[in-house]
């Protein structure tokens, strides 16, 4: 047998790979170069042996005790008694979570129904309002229905008819600082709606009092909803093409105050002229 | 999932428990005393008891049981503060008086090696024991005791070594000779 030195540089290599040959962790072609050196070299034969050896009776010495069968008893009584349960706590953790995630829901429940309500609320109260300011944008601001020089009041209240005559008074005592061109009964085009409409001048601008029929319309109870309360009357208001419009209702019918003035302002002439507009429109129905 | 399934005592005990055997042993060897190895052991059956629906069936369960035991173990050697630093056999002397591949007797008994092993610093007898012992494959090591690769190889080439040195003074130190000097031995005779 061609033995080779200890020291040789190859050997040095092969000891390098012994560790991983040893656990069968080296690539094939390395296996079998080492493989090769072995059966020429007897000193990494027997450094092989030795290390192999040293893991035998490791092996064997680890895996001579005897596990206690007391211990295995009890782990098995143990897993017993702590059955996972849905979540993998304890019965009363699985309670409390279960108990959580309901009141998690019916809470998410409530918020989600009540923020639903209140989005249905704005939508129908914008489209109540919007009643308002199209009669003022057509027949105001589009139509031009007034005269530059205000028409007598026993004309307005001849176009008023004996109806609503008297509301002539109401509105231009309530309304300082404007004064009121014209005020008639009119219609949208196309629809069988009709109007009393106060159309004022005043700040600059051109301000409309609108009176209508609910005809089933009616405007959504609740904080959420108004925006002041004027009075006893709860008033809404909006921004809707380019206009600032103050709605409220009254028994029987509806009220708007719209122009182009800032909301704020707007509001403050809806809460001084809706309380005695209110008063007047409850004794007309 | 919201739900889990639900899983049976019966279909873990059937899994698991069969690596009973080999997680005490392991643990024994790792801890410092036969109560500590119970509790651990113990422990890890609990905990993969718990966590047994995330476990899928057909992988490999005893990986997995030793994966948990090592997250326990070091938690718990945390608590002990008493294994050996990593730092001392990282010198470059150390390396060179192990690297002296000391002989081996032939005649040593299961204790004397449960002697030396117990000699050799935890973070390399670890390594040892799930290599050598539990022929778990470097990888498997790696994953099990989240180290790298690298640490792995070069910590089982450490701890074997440690070890060899240490059954060499306890033989020496019986008065055993090595195969080599055994063999010596004969031959001037």
């Amino acid at each position: 047998m061609n033995v080779l030195n200890f020291d040789s540089r190859q050997c040095e290599g092969i000891h390098r790979h012994l560790d991983a040959y040893l656990s069968n962790e080296l690539l094939v072609e390395t296996t079998s170069e080492i493989l090769r050196h072995l059966e020429t070299c007897e000193a990494c034969t027997r450094e092989l042996e030795t290390r192999t050896r040293v893991r035998d009776l490791l092996r064997r010495a680890a895996t001579s005790q005897i596990p206690p069968e007391e211990l295995r008893l009890s782990i098995e009584r143990r897993l017993r008694e702590t059955q996972p349960g849905a979540w993998g706590g304890s019965r009363q953790l699985n309670w409390a979570v279960a108990l959580a995630g309901i009141v998690v829901i019916v809470l998410g429940g409530i918020v989600a129904h009540e923020w639903v309500r209140v989005l249905r609320g704005r939508k129908i109260v914008a489209g109540v309002l919007a009643l308002g300011v199209a009669d003022h944008v057509q027949c105001a601001i589009k139509g031009h229905n007034y005269p530059e020089v205000a028409n007598p009041p026993e004309v307005l209240r001849k176009k008023l008819g004996p109806q609503y005559a008297g509301l002539l008074e109401v509105v231009q005592q309530n309304l300082p600082g404007f004064e009121v061109l014209e005020a008639h009964i009119c219609s949208i085009p196309g629809s069988s709606r009709k109007y009393v409409h106060f159309i004022t001048r005043g700040r600059g601008t051109i301000l409309s009092v609108i009176l209508t029929k609910k005809d089933g319309a009616r405007l959504p109870s609740g904080g959420a909803f108004r925006s002041v309360v004027a009075g006893h009357v709860n008033l809404y208001e909006a921004h809707q093409q380019g206009m600032n419009v103050a709605g409220f209702e009254s028994r029987g019918y509806l009220g708007f105050v719209v122009s182009d003035l800032e909301t704020n302002t707007t509001l403050q002439i809806a809460d001084q002229l809706v309380p005695p507009l209110n008063a007047a429109l409850q004794e007309i129905s | 999932m919201f739900f889990r399934p639900k899983v049976r005592v019966e279909d873990f005990e059937a899994t698991a428990m069969v690596h009973f055997p080999a997680l005490y042993r392991t643990a024994r060897l790792l801890a410092q005393e036969t109560a500590e190895a119970e509790d651990l052991v113990q422990e890890v059956y609990l905990e993969a008891w718990k966590s047994f629906h995330r476990f899928e069936a057909g992988t490999n369960c005893r990986a997995w049981l030793f994966k948990i035991l090592f997250h326990r173990l070091h938690h718990f050697r945390r608590r002990w503060a008493k294994a050996a630093k990593v730092e001392a056999f990282d010198k470059p002397e150390d390396q060179e008086s192990i690297a002296a591949e000391p002989p081996v007797p032939q005649e040593i008994h299961d204790e004397d090696v449960l002697g030396a092993l117990e000699k050799v610093p935890a973070e390399f007898r670890e390594v040892v024991l799930l290599a050598d012992v539990q022929e778990f494959s470097y990888k498997e090591v790696a994953d099990t005791l989240k180290l790298p690769l690298g640490t792995v190889m070069s910590r089982l080439s450490r701890g074997r070594k440690l070890l060899r040195r240490e059954l060499a003074e306890i033989a020496s130190s019986y008065g055993i000779k090595s195969a080599k000097d055994q063999a010596s031995t004969g031959e001037s005779a």
